[in-house]
């Protein structure tokens, strides 16, 4: 069995100071000792990101439910939401925001006929049925809050809403106060998955019940737990390892898994910067508002083909020639788009050419105009991304104090290339630069916007170089050594762990990290897989209790 | 001007909501605290920072002239009929770890430590002269942005960072939309004010009981929530009294649903006015008294009309005396420059708006190039009713930047011991800064 060497040490060994930055160990994983026993780390309050909060939300109410768009941001930390939803709270505006939107909603519910019979199941007596209400905060309550209400909390919702009811004479009206209340409540803002006193391990929390059912519908359908989940919590059934087993399955096969799958890649990918993409018009013409978001979709609809249409290899989402286009890019990849009469948001499968180095993710629009400037393409911050994100490399912020410009085209240095190079070749650059920019110069056949250009500057573009020990002439050589490297399958685990139990893994937890990748290579790289590995894994059901520090004060 | 029916009086008393009516004219003329609005200088002081992303060109930003005979610099230009109103800091450094380009900068100057994991570790000084002088207004303080974003540099605490508004309609709407009164126009009673404010209470019960299973941390966050859960609390009953009889306060035009970019590059002088117009009517009404307005983002890469290339990318790349760099600067001066005029248009007893607002105008680094925090670029404006000493060039060589720091939460009346930790930390401000 092959022993992995933790990245965190690879990362210590590059300084910007020192050459050479690439490891010697090549492609293949170095051997590595067997990692201590595994130590679960505290339970935290995630609070639910943007999509949990709207996919709740249409879960419980209904896809038609409009949910408002203007809401607090999530928190990015280390590249993730998952991991910033653990460390961020609702600021000023952000409650007014989900004020707001609990109003809007609870409109929308309880004045359409048919939902509201869906959540009041008994006929009020009167404006002010205390009854009526306590069945109604009962019965709904359990579902906004993943868990049964106490009798306290009944109580509390319950005489709000006959409160309401009374004060403006209509039960149903004073109902949507109610609701409101359940879903600013902190118990539907924040998952308080907290755990109970674990009997078998002395000193741990076990994960159990409603807390376990909200934190695998939470990782697989990025979502609420429904009804069923909630009765298997209830029953019990799901402490069981035929009845977690069950439900597992039946999660994944459920087409909310589609959705857990996307929040999962577009937290890996970074992909919500999409909404922010601007280039210059007048040097991509083919830019327009909504490239962006046809962009992203292609990714997710690669990533959803390979994970549950047609479960392959993922590695394969990187040296694919298959992919899903619209017209717009069709027009930007060059391809024929199959339909004649077809709308902006219809995607059709097409295989892309081999006359040009497209391949997979990194020949997308998606990873080439996201990773480069406005008006250009930018090596550095192509090759940033595939060490980070795709390699899990950690890069060094760049010194201060140094003249950072890169030099102006001239005859001597005429594409990025030979431009790059000039600011390599200045030591205090060279450490990280020679690690960063190869990778990004491999796209260098791509513009600013994804479309493949043979010359830079009149000259034709020389792609090629080598990652980590293994050459390449072009993007396409690339991706199919990059679907080779070694870090890549324990990257995505780092990635999919981080997205599971919203922290960073630290070396108490490599034990877990390291089953986790075994299985999804001995797999042959399902991401399905991988993500039943995580949820069945007794390691998804541990944490330590809530970490108290005296002074209360940040680390 | 709506009238009140009887059946509308009666719900509003059954919801538990004060009904508002018209006051006599002596309690018009008051604000909430009873002390008179008339007698000038008894305006409240308020406090706002105007940020914008990747520095200066120091040698053209820095005057030349020391004292009260300076001049304004080239990119200084646009700002030259302020002068009188104008206070140029210069020579300071942030002398907290410069370890995150662009970051830091802020993080040292704003909270006098350093950056960790791409956040203060402290409350910011919008947000430290917000507990002070915040709690009477409607709004605590107002986050804002010209650039399409929601970043901000106003944290509430350690991480926990207030998100801008940069979409003017939505902020119009916050502020100007339904329950606001501009002074004089009659309150109609709502029965949904009183049920939310005991939804509120209800969700507050639930916090308090969620509290205490948690960790320090997460203790901390939770409260953060709770906090801002009793600011809309105090904005209801805000919006349930009369609004203070000031003068110059008046419902502002609704702006635009969005603003179209130009050539695909967004239109931010425009984006500029309409945000500016909002926050002036936010602080002549006292909507609130502390802003955070960020003009642009650090790091952004906004393309502005005629450049070759997005603004960060220009600072790095572009050769020579970065004459591109130096447009972009100027038009930003010039779009601070009106919303520092909006201000002074905006009469105040026998001052203007401007004379009772201090606004601290900075960015992320001195030079962007090379992410320097040496001589920050710090440009103070109006704060007359704050004793700001007015129409200076300050040269402050090597001074630690939290002095000016340290020295405006001490115009701004926060009793404070010191500013900052570790080399951030003084505990005395800039001399020569105020009158």
């Amino acid at each position: 069995m092959r022993r992995l060497l933790p990245i965190a040490l690879i990362a210590l060994s590059l300084g910007c100071e020192t050459a050479p930055a690439t490891p010697d160990a090549g492609m293949d994983a170095p051997p590595a000792p067997p990692p201590p026993p595994f130590v679960p780390a505290p339970v935290t309050l995630r609070r639910l990101t943007q999509s949990q909060y709207a996919n709740a939300l249409h879960d419980l109410f209904g896809e038609a439910v409009v949910v408002p768009r203007a809401l607090e941001p999530d928190l990015v930390r280390e590249g993730s939401r998952a991991v910033g939803a653990s460390d961020t709270s609702v600021s000023a505006r952000g409650t007014e925001q989900y004020q707001d939107a609990a109003y809007a909603v609870a409109e929308q519910v309880l004045r359409n006929p048919e939902r509201r019979a869906a959540l009041v199941s008994c006929a009020p007596s009167g404006p002010g049925d205390m009854t009526c209400a306590a069945t109604f905060a009962r019965a709904v309550g359990r579902r906004v809050w993943r868990r049964p209400l106490t009798e306290e909390e009944v109580t509390r919702v319950a005489s709000l809403t006959a409160r309401a009811g009374t004060t403006l004479m209509d039960f149903h009206r004073g109902a949507e106060y109610g609701l409101a209340a359940l879903l600013q409540a902190p118990d539907f803002l924040f998952r308080a998955e907290l755990g109970v006193d674990a009997m078998a391990r002395m000193g741990e929390r076990r994960y159990a019940g409603y807390d376990l059912a909200a934190r695998l519908s939470f990782f697989l359908w990025d979502s609420t737990p429904d009804d069923a989940l909630l009765d298997a919590a209830q029953s019990g059934a799901i402490d069981t390892p035929t009845g977690l087993e069950r439900e597992v399955d039946r999660m994944l096969q459920s087409p909310k898994a589609r959705r857990g799958l996307r929040a999962f890649v577009s937290d890996w990918l970074q992909l919500a910067k999409l909404d922010e993409l601007s280039k210059d018009a007048t040097i991509f013409p083919s830019f327009s508002a909504d490239l962006g978001a046809s962009a992203r979709e292609e990714v997710l609809r690669n990533a959803e083909a390979l994970t549950f249409d047609r479960p392959a290899d993922f590695r394969d989402f990187f040296t694919s020639r298959e992919t899903f286009v619209n017209r717009r890019l069709a027009a930007v990849y060059g391809v024929q788009f199959p339909v004649r009469e077809a709308s902006a948001t219809q995607f059709e499968r097409v295989t892309l050419p081999s006359s040009t180095p497209r391949r997979g993710f990194l020949g997308s629009v998606a990873f080439l105009a996201l990773e480069a400037h406005p008006v250009s393409t930018s090596p550095t911050l192509r090759g940033r991304f595939v060490r980070e994100s795709l390699l899990c490399n950690t890069i060094p912020m760049p010194p201060v104090n140094v003249n950072t410009a890169i030099p102006a085209p001239s005859p001597a240095l005429r594409t990025l290339r030979e431009r790059l190079g000039a600011h390599v070749a200045v030591a205090s650059c060279r450490g990280c630069h020679a690690f960063i920019d190869p990778p990004g110069l491999a796209f260098e056949h791509f513009d600013g916007i994804g479309r493949y250009r043979a010359s830079d500057n009149g000259v034709t573009i020389d792609a090629s170089g080598a990652l980590d020990g293994r050459p390449y002439r072009d993007a396409a050589e690339f991706a199919a050594v990059l679907h080779d490297h070694w870090q890549l399958p324990e990257c995505m685990v780092l990635r999919a762990y981080r997205h599971a139990w919203g922290q960073l893994e630290s070396p108490r937890q490599r034990e877990e990290t390291q089953r986790l990748q075994e299985r999804f290579i001995a797999s042959g790289y399902q991401l399905r897989a991988l993500l039943r590995e995580v949820a069945l894994g007794e390691n998804f059901r541990r944490a330590a209790p809530p970490a108290l520090t005296p002074d209360g004060g940040t680390p | 001007m709506k009238a009140l029916d009887r059946r509308t009086v009666l719900r509003g008393l059954l919801g538990g909501a004060v009904v508002s009516l018209a006051l006599p004219p002596l309690e018009a003329m008051m604000n909430r605290s009873g002390t008179a609005w008339a007698g000038g200088d008894a305006f409240p002081k308020r406090f706002g920072v105007f940020f914008w992303g990747n520095g200066v060109l120091p040698e053209r930003w820095v005057p030349a002239a020391e004292g009260a005979s300076w001049a304004p610099s080239p990119i200084l230009m646009p700002l030259a009929a302020l002068r009188e109103h104008l206070t140029v800091v210069s020579g300071t450094r942030v002398a907290t770890l410069n370890t995150v380009p662009h970051g830091s900068g802020p993080a040292g100057f704003l909270s006098g430590d350093n950056m960790v994991s791409n956040a203060f570790t402290r409350p910011s000084l919008d947000q430290l002269i917000a507990r002070t002088v915040g709690s009477e207004t409607r709004l605590r303080s107002l986050e804002t942005a010209v650039q399409q974003t929601t970043t901000s540099l106003s944290y509430a605490d350690a991480g926990q960072r207030n998100p801008s508004e940069s979409d003017p309609r939505a902020l119009f709407n916050r502020l100007f939309g339904e329950g606001f009164r501009a002074p004089g126009e009659m309150g109609m009673a709502d029965p949904a004010t009183g049920l939310r404010r005991s939804v509120l209470d209800a969700v507050t019960a639930q916090g308090t009981s969620l509290r205490s299973r948690l960790g320090t941390a997460d203790q901390r966050r939770l409260d953060q929530h709770l906090e801002s859960v009793r600011g809309i609390e105090r904005q209801l009953q805000r919006l349930e009294e009369n609004p203070p009889n000031l003068a110059a306060c008046s419902r502002p035009m609704m702006p635009p649903e969005s603003v179209p970019d130009l050539l695909g590059r967004p239109d931010m002088a425009t984006r500029s006015r309409l945000m500016s117009e909002l926050i002036t009517m936010a602080l002549a009404c006292d909507i609130t008294r502390v802003f955070s307005h960020l003009y642009s983002e650090s790091v952004n890469n906004v393309l502005y009309p005629d450049a070759r290339a997005g603004h960060h990318q220009l600072t790095h790349d572009e050769p020579g005396e970065q004459p591109q760099v130096f447009a972009i600067l100027q038009r930003i001066m010039t779009d601070m420059a009106s919303f520092l005029d909006g201000l002074r248009r905006v009469p105040e007893g026998d001052g203007t708006l401007l004379d009772h607002t201090l606004v601290l105008c900075m960015s992320d680094c001195s030079f962007g190039r090379t992410h320097s925090l040496d001589d920050y670029p710090i440009l103070l404006a109006g704060g007359r009713s704050a004793g700001l000493r007015r129409g200076v060039h300050l040269r402050a060589r090597g001074e630690n930047a939290s002095k000016v720091s340290f020295s405006i939460l001490q115009m701004m009346g926060v009793r404070a011991a010191e500013f900052g930790v570790g080399n951030g930390r003084v505990t005395d401000g800039l001399g020569g800064l105020t009158a």
